[in-house]
């Protein structure tokens, strides 16, 4: 079981939790004819109110007072002194409720000694019950609030100690509809109840003809008064607070005081019923009994379903403890429960109830955290595979990015329209929850079973194949390099339709021949000779569904990715230096990291320099074509030999679905338009080129569904204009892509489509999928240093390592380095990636105020892995990170699956190393 | 009997105490077309009077710079105004700036420091720090904002060390300090101001992508809600403009950068972004005018005010061709929203600009305004900018910085236009070149204007004037809809639009109408009733 996650401790990535004086504003809505005030900066009053319309539709009048500047350096007694005047003569408050902000509590304002002073000063205003309450933003959450307002009103209020025959009901944050059925309940006994605060109406009031300024419903001041004098309080809350309204009631007047838990659940309801028949000395009404069988009856027709769910639960603490017991009553499995509070105590609450089903279900691994944020809870649902989320509606950014259905409750619901009338207490509102529970594992199920299923047990064989052919696909493209280089004659052969002038073109044909025969991307024997991908051309003017470019990805292998964008300048300064010391570097290409003509002053620039330096040098373009009709005179003046021109489709429909949108003269086009006009301009531009000897290639990436099926009439099209060769290959997945789910043709289907398209014309066999700055990874900082790019040399390395992984769950790197509590320890030899041990270490960091002042402890937790030669974890400080390349040990900062995360690892070393061993062991391919 | 004007004014203020009624006199007029119509605005708000005005903060993080994409904001200081602010306008955003490339999108997350008691005591700016760390480690934002709330001004953390050490820190990220505590100024004005401060500092004049066309603008002011903004950007792309960036819809850093190489700034909300406008105008010799896409026929004015700028006669041709095709478009769908909502009233009370653009909207649906006003608007926004050199500068506005503004050595340039055509367009009434003329010109005689109405006064002059429709916020929406009158949010129009342009005010009058004529509000009295008591007029009844 996991306690706590703190992959992030000092930054708060989307909160789930408010702030006191929200919570202290729902209370006193609770208060018959009370309007309440915020000392401080207005914007608390118009947030606070704006959040709570939105949830309850209602109203809501909260005052403030409107702290300045002056305020903050004279103090604000002014202000809140004239805002009580004017709320009082404007409103006819009975009550008034002046809660401090951030604002207020940091200057240091005395809010007791000002209502006292204002009630000296204005006698006439005696009659008008103001209640402080110290709700400072940083002070805690809105549930906290809420309670700090229920005690000042019954610390505060001045009480009549006669004894009378009602019942107090101290009631948590609940919805106004829970609220009702907690009044339906006692009257149900006939208890006469003082119920402290009373939100049913209040928040949830009906359509009238006169809109009341004042809340019209609530506790009455009268009855607040009266509180002292009860037969008993019984306080309706999860959780034991050292000073509730009920503990103060019972130490100053000495009410007898009972706290029973929320009635969420049979259990919970069983309990209040209990003990309202023990206060009132009556039998449980019939309509409870049948409602408890109604209640008993729905849990039984949906236990079976109930089984599968894997919930997140999330909200204050109050809440989720009544959503925990529902779920253990149940049979719903709460896999992550969460609170945005400061709450160490929340394992107490909940942790036997939990144990209680995953011991049922068999299950070890499930998470209880506090002073969490949505970004947490986010990793977490993905990581332990939930398909429920029970909470408030900031849930549903998760619910959008995972598909998790949310099941809403509690406050706020924004999102939805009727947050006042949610229902969840009683027998009833726990029906109405639990069959939103099970409908949301039924809808799951209906909509996906007969594919899960599917996938599962009758397609299962297909699927392991699948999975391993992709894990071996890049070796089997390595291996089959089946060009035959020696026949130059044969690249005649597309352009013979051609009419081609002699004289000098004939004479630029043989040289571009001679070229193409040294080129590495046209050509096997291209291993000898290396080429350098130059990536001066960021933009891009055509967005694939299946590329996402980002400049800064140092870790993914893919065409359009680079680590760094250079200027024509630092090209080739970068080009004299690779130059220098690989002499046999023939090619020069431009191939992104977006599209080539997309930055046709780069890339011209670019060419024009080095075609000065160097004229012998082979220059290769990679384009989406959109462009190519615009500049195609000026490409072939500038002695481009060769162009690779990306085609998915050779039909305007299918393109349209590849493309997201183009921008094409200033306008952006999508869907078939898009596609049309992408195609005609790819066809025209090539048309020009093959007419002038240029060598073109095509790419055409294969899209499952989408294009597989098309790819042969792309390649004969291709064939009919005369290009050289084309290079089906197989799309890489890109997560935030639009095709990031799609699946990839699988190395079989790829082979085989290479083998049918052969038959048309020559095909490519041997690509590589090379990022946009291959020459190996250049490196990414301003130096002009660059490093070799070995592939093979990570794939047969004798050498062995030594890893400290920091890892929470044991499948991803998801630990900051001071966090860790384990070690999980990692070898790589002989091609494979081993788990050794795990070690033991005391934590040093348990959050930002301690951790500084530790720093000797982490020598301690460094001592623990000497023997590594790396540590691979998702977060390091400053200070560790230093430490540990004192002792040689490498840092790698990730976030992914250990193995994976290891492999990269071991790569970027064997790179470190053979960048001191040899500069000029070049082994470039594309 | 029906009270008008400011007969009906001093009915309402009548309720107050001698000083309240003193001071709010100053804010609530009738446009009289005799007498000068001075309002008193932008000052402090009578605490305790339940105001709609927001603070500092909301202008600063909220307005200005919430609808960046690729902007990461770290709010600093306790949870609850991060928590406030997070996708509370729904701007609507899109990953790529207006190269196509891929910026980042933050729109969606909530940053905080989330203070709590010890870094209020001990201060707050490690955390602080920590946070920028651990949001460069996982999110490498481009851009990072730092924007403060009310108890970081008074423990005196200095954020602005803190963003400069991280700009030293962390080479190519542009991290911005906002100093934008709530109790700053008197409403969110004040945050309007600290961020086009700091927007003009840092971000503008810093990129060198000089636009593609031959014509070329920003749009300053246009947050883009309900989509708004890529409306507005359809249309002048059609025309053959080209937006350089937009403040701050639809926008990145990273377009507006390059701002400063744009032919012209439009100024939308000229509440908000006015500070920009002028600024740019100080460094680069950049013109501005202000235009308006809510209507249509403010829209034609205000593309024809653009091509009368440019003054090229393909491009004014080209403006009258979108102009009739659009027109076209919607003409009979406009006609039927027309005969829907003739003669019906409505009272408008939002926060700046859109208080007036509105009125030009209705009035193309042949409806009028009977009450409008603004949150947070200053004395040139009800009556024109000419008033500006009156302007009683206050201690409150004292505090916002001022910038002093020079010329830019190498791109100031005042001669974009000749002489004799700006001669012209000064001349020219449909053309605001550098001059807004405020909210009163396009009022009718008679019609009351408030600044800063609160809930009191809201029911007060609904209740007397009975508009069919009134267009606000959600913090008034229910007291609105609980009279039987329909409410539409104009902050952030109940999740529908977008309302710009043509197209948009054909949807909008189809909202209008739709929330009109709904059934529900022929249900409101009951059979058993045998007598309306009602008050106020149904929506649907005619």
């Amino acid at each position: 079981m996991k306690t706590r996650v703190q992959p992030l401790v000092n930054l708060t990535v989307n909160p789930c939790k408010m702030c006191m004086p929200m919570g202290a504003m729902t209370a006193f809505y609770g208060i018959k004819n009370c309007v309440s005030i915020l000392h401080g900066s207005q914007g608390c009053s118009t947030y606070i109110r704006r959040h709570m319309a939105t949830h309850y539709n209602e109203p809501i009048d909260i005052a403030s007072s409107s702290l300045t500047e002056h305020g903050t350096v004279y103090g604000g007694e002014e202000n809140l002194k004239k805002g009580l005047t004017n709320l009082i003569d404007l409103y006819h408050p009975q009550v008034v409720g002046v809660a401090t902000t951030c604002l207020a509590e940091t200057i240091g304002e005395d809010i007791n000694r000002i209502i006292q002073t204002y009630y000296e000063e204005n006698p006439d205003k005696k009659e008008v019950t103001i209640i402080p309450v110290h709700s400072a933003g940083y002070g805690g959450t809105q549930f906290e609030g809420y309670f700090a307002a229920l005690t000042s009103i019954v610390s505060e209020v001045e009480m009549d100690t006669k004894s009378h025959n009602k019942i107090n009901i101290i009631s948590s944050y609940m919805s106004p509809a829970d609220m009702r059925t907690l009044k339906d309940i006692c009257e149900a006994f006939e208890l006469e109840i003082i119920l402290l605060p009373d939100l049913s109406e209040n928040l949830d009031g009906v359509f009238k003809e006169k809109y009341s300024r004042l809340p019209e419903s609530g506790t009455d001041i009268g009855d607040i008064k009266q509180m002292a004098g009860a037969r008993a309080t019984i306080e309706i809350s999860n959780m034991d607070f050292e000073a509730s309204p009920g503990k103060v009631l019972k130490e100053k007047y000495g009410v007898p005081y009972t706290r029973v838990n929320v009635p969420v659940g049979l259990r919970d309801n069983d309990a209040l019923l209990q003990l309202l028949c023990k206060i009132g000395g009556k039998e449980i009404p019939q309509v409870l009994k049948q409602q408890r069988g109604r209640y008993l009856d729905a849990m039984i027709d949906s236990h079976k379903y109930n089984a599968e769910g894997r919930a997140v639960v999330f909200g204050e603490p109050d809440f989720i403890i009544s959503m925990i017991r529902i779920c253990e009553e149940n049979g719903v499995m709460p896999m992550i429960t969460a609170t945005g509070s400061v709450f160490p105590h929340l394992a107490d609450y909940v942790k036997n109830s939990i144990d209680d089903i995953a011991e049922r279900y068999f299950i070890e691994d499930y998470m209880i955290a506090d002073d969490v944020d949505f970004k947490d809870i986010e990793t977490a649902a993905k990581h332990y595979g939930c398909n429920l989320m029970i909470g408030n509606s900031d849930g549903r950014r998760i619910e959008e990015q995972l598909q998790i259905a949310l099941v809403r409750r509690s406050f706020p619901v924004h999102d939805r329209v009727g947050g006042q009338r949610l229902k969840t207490i009683g027998y009833e509102g726990s029906l109405t929850l639990l069959d939103e529970i099970s409908n949301v594992i039924l809808s799951r199920k209906e909509t996906t079973f007969r594919e899960v299923i599917y996938k599962a047990y009758y397609h299962q064989e297909e699927k392991l194949e699948t999975m391993q052919m992709d894990n071996s696909s890049y070796k089997a493209d390595n291996a089959s390099c089946n060009i035959d280089n020696t026949n130059i004659t044969e690249i005649t052969e597309p352009n013979q339709e051609i009419e081609i002038p002699m004289t000098i073109e004939d004479i630029r044909r043989q040289e571009i021949l001679a070229k193409t025969a040294t080129h590495p991307c046209y050509n096997c024997a291209g291993h000898k000779y290396a080429t350098m991908h130059l990536p001066v051309a960021p933009r891009c003017n055509v967005q694939c569904n299946y590329c996402v470019r980002k400049f800064d990805c140092p870790n993914e292998s893919r065409p359009g990715v680079t680590t760094k964008v250079l200027t024509p300048e630092e090209a080739f300064e970068k080009y004299k230096v690779v130059k220098e010391k690989v002499p046999n570097l023939t090619v020069v290409g431009i191939a992104g990291p977006g599209d080539a003509l997309a930055n046709f002053d780069e890339t011209k620039k670019t060419m024009e320099l080095i075609k000065e330096y160097d004229p012998d040098v082979t220059f290769c373009l990679s384009t989406n074509g959109l462009l190519l009709p615009t500049y195609a005179s000026e490409i072939i003046s500038l002695g481009v030999s060769h162009i690779t021109v990306t085609i998915n489709a050779v039909d305007p429909k299918i393109a349209g679905k590849i493309y997201k949108h183009i921008n094409f003269m200033g306008t952006k086009y999508e869907g078939e338009s898009a596609g049309a006009i992408l195609l005609s301009n790819q066809l025209s531009g090539l048309r020009i080129l093959v007419a002038h000897g240029v060598v073109c290639k095509v790419n055409i990436v294969s899209l499952k569904g989408i294009n597989d099926t098309h790819i042969p009439k792309i390649v004969e099209t291709m064939k009919e204009i005369g290009c050289y060769i084309t290079n089906i290959m197989p799309m890489i997945p890109v997560e935030g892509s639009v095709f990031e789910n799609m699946p990839s043709l699988t190395n079989k289907e790829i082979e085989k489509l290479r083998k049918d398209c052969g038959l048309i014309m020559k095909q490519m066999t041997h690509c590589r999928q090379c990022r946009a700055d291959a020459i190996g990874t250049l490196d990414n900082d301003l130096s002009l240093e660059f490093r070799g790019y070995q592939p093979q040399a990570t794939e047969t390395t004798d050498a062995m390592y030594r890893f400290a992984v920091a890892s929470r769950n044991g499948m991803h790197i998801d630990q900051h380095f001071g966090h860790v509590k384990e070690w999980y320890i990692y070898e790589y030899k002989n091609d494979s990636v081993s788990y050794i041990e795990k070690r033991k270490v005391d934590q040093y960091c348990e959050g930002s105020d301690v951790c500084d002042d530790k720093e000797d402890k982490i020598t301690a937790i460094i001592e623990t892995i000497a023997d590594c030669n790396a540590v691979i974890a998702m977060r390091i400080g400053e200070s560790p990170r230093k430490q540990l390349e004192k002792k040689d040990i490498a840092v790698v900062v990730t976030y992914d699956r250990i193995e994976e995360a290891v492999l990269k690892a071991v790569h970027s070393l064997i790179v470190d190393e053979s960048k001191e061993i040899s500069h000029s062991n070049l082994n470039v391919n594309e | 009997m029906v009270l008008h004007g400011n007969e009906l004014r001093d009915k309402v203020l009548e309720k107050y105490s001698a000083k309240v009624y003193r001071n709010r006199k100053q804010h609530v007029l009738s446009i009289d077309p005799e007498a000068s119509n001075e309002i008193t605005a932008n000052v402090r708000t009578i605490p305790g009077i339940i105001t709609q005005r927001g603070c500092c903060y909301a202008g600063c993080k909220g307005v200005v710079l919430g609808p960046m994409s690729d902007n990461a904001i770290i709010v600093h200081g306790p949870i609850g105004c991060s928590f406030y602010t997070w996708g509370t306008r729904r701007h609507k955003q899109v990953e790529t700036d207006r190269h196509g490339e891929h910026a980042d999108c933050y729109v969606e997350y909530c940053f905080s420091t989330d203070m709590q008691e010890p870094n209020i005591v001990f201060g707050g700016e490690k955390k602080l720090k920590k946070a920028i760390e651990e949001c460069m480690a996982i999110y490498k934002p481009k851009m990072l904002s730092i924007c403060s709330t009310c108890p970081v001004g008074l423990i005196g953390d200095d954020i602005h060390a803190i963003a400069k050490w991280a700009r030293e820190e962390y080479p190519g990220l542009m991290c911005i300090a906002f100093s934008c505590e709530g109790y700053k100024g008197v409403t969110q004005s004040a945050g309007h101001h600290i961020a086009s401060n700091q927007i003009i500092r840092f971000i503008v004049g810093t990129g060198d992508h000089k636009p593609q066309k031959k014509f070329s603008v920003n749009i300053l002011g246009e947050y883009n809600i309900g989509g708004d903004g890529w409306e507005i950007e359809r249309i002048l792309n059609r025309c053959g403009i080209e937006v350089v960036s937009a403040m701050t819809g639809t926008s990145c850093y990273r377009d507006m950068k390059n701002a400063h190489l744009a032919d012209l700034n439009l100024v939308q909300c000229h509440r908000s972004i006015n500070y920009v406008a002028d600024m740019m105008k100080d460094k680069y010799g950049m013109d501005w005018i202000k235009v308006n896409f809510i209507g249509v026929n403010a829209t034609k004015k205000s593309i024809r005010a653009i091509g009368a700028y440019f003054n090229d006669p393909e491009l004014s041709a080209r403006i009258e061709e979108v102009i009739a095709d659009e027109e076209n478009t919607i003409a009979d769908e406009m006609e039927y929203y027309k005969s829907k909502l003739k003669g019906k009233t409505a009272a408008i009370y939002v926060g700046g600009s859109r208080s007036h653009h509105y009125q030009l909207l209705l009035q193309d649906l042949g409806m009028s305004t009977v009450l409008a006003g603004y949150e947070f608007a200053h004395r040139d926004d009800y009556e024109g900018r000419r008033v500006i050199p009156d302007i009683k500068v206050d201690a409150d506005s004292k505090n916002i910085e001022n910038l002093k503004i020079e010329a830019d050595e190498n791109l100031y340039n005042p001669d974009r236009i000749t002489p004799e055509h700006r001669a012209e367009l000064e001349a020219n009434e449909d053309i605001d070149l550098n001059d807004y003329q405020g909210m009163y010109p396009d009022m009718e005689e008679g019609s009351i204007i408030a600044d800063d109405l609160n809930h009191f006064e809201t029911e007060e002059f609904l209740k007397a004037l009975k508009p069919d429709v009134f267009f606000s916020g959600i913090k008034d929406k229910f007291v609105v809809q609980k009279a039987g009158m329909l409410s539409r949010q104009i902050h952030s129009y109940d999740y529908q639009g977008p309302y710009t342009c043509f197209q948009g005010a054909a949807r909008f009058g189809h909202d209008l109408v739709m929330g009109l004529y709904v059934p529900a509000w022929s249900f409101i009295k009951a059979p058993w009733k045998n007598q309306a008591t009602l008050v106020g007029k149904l929506g649907g009844e005619v």
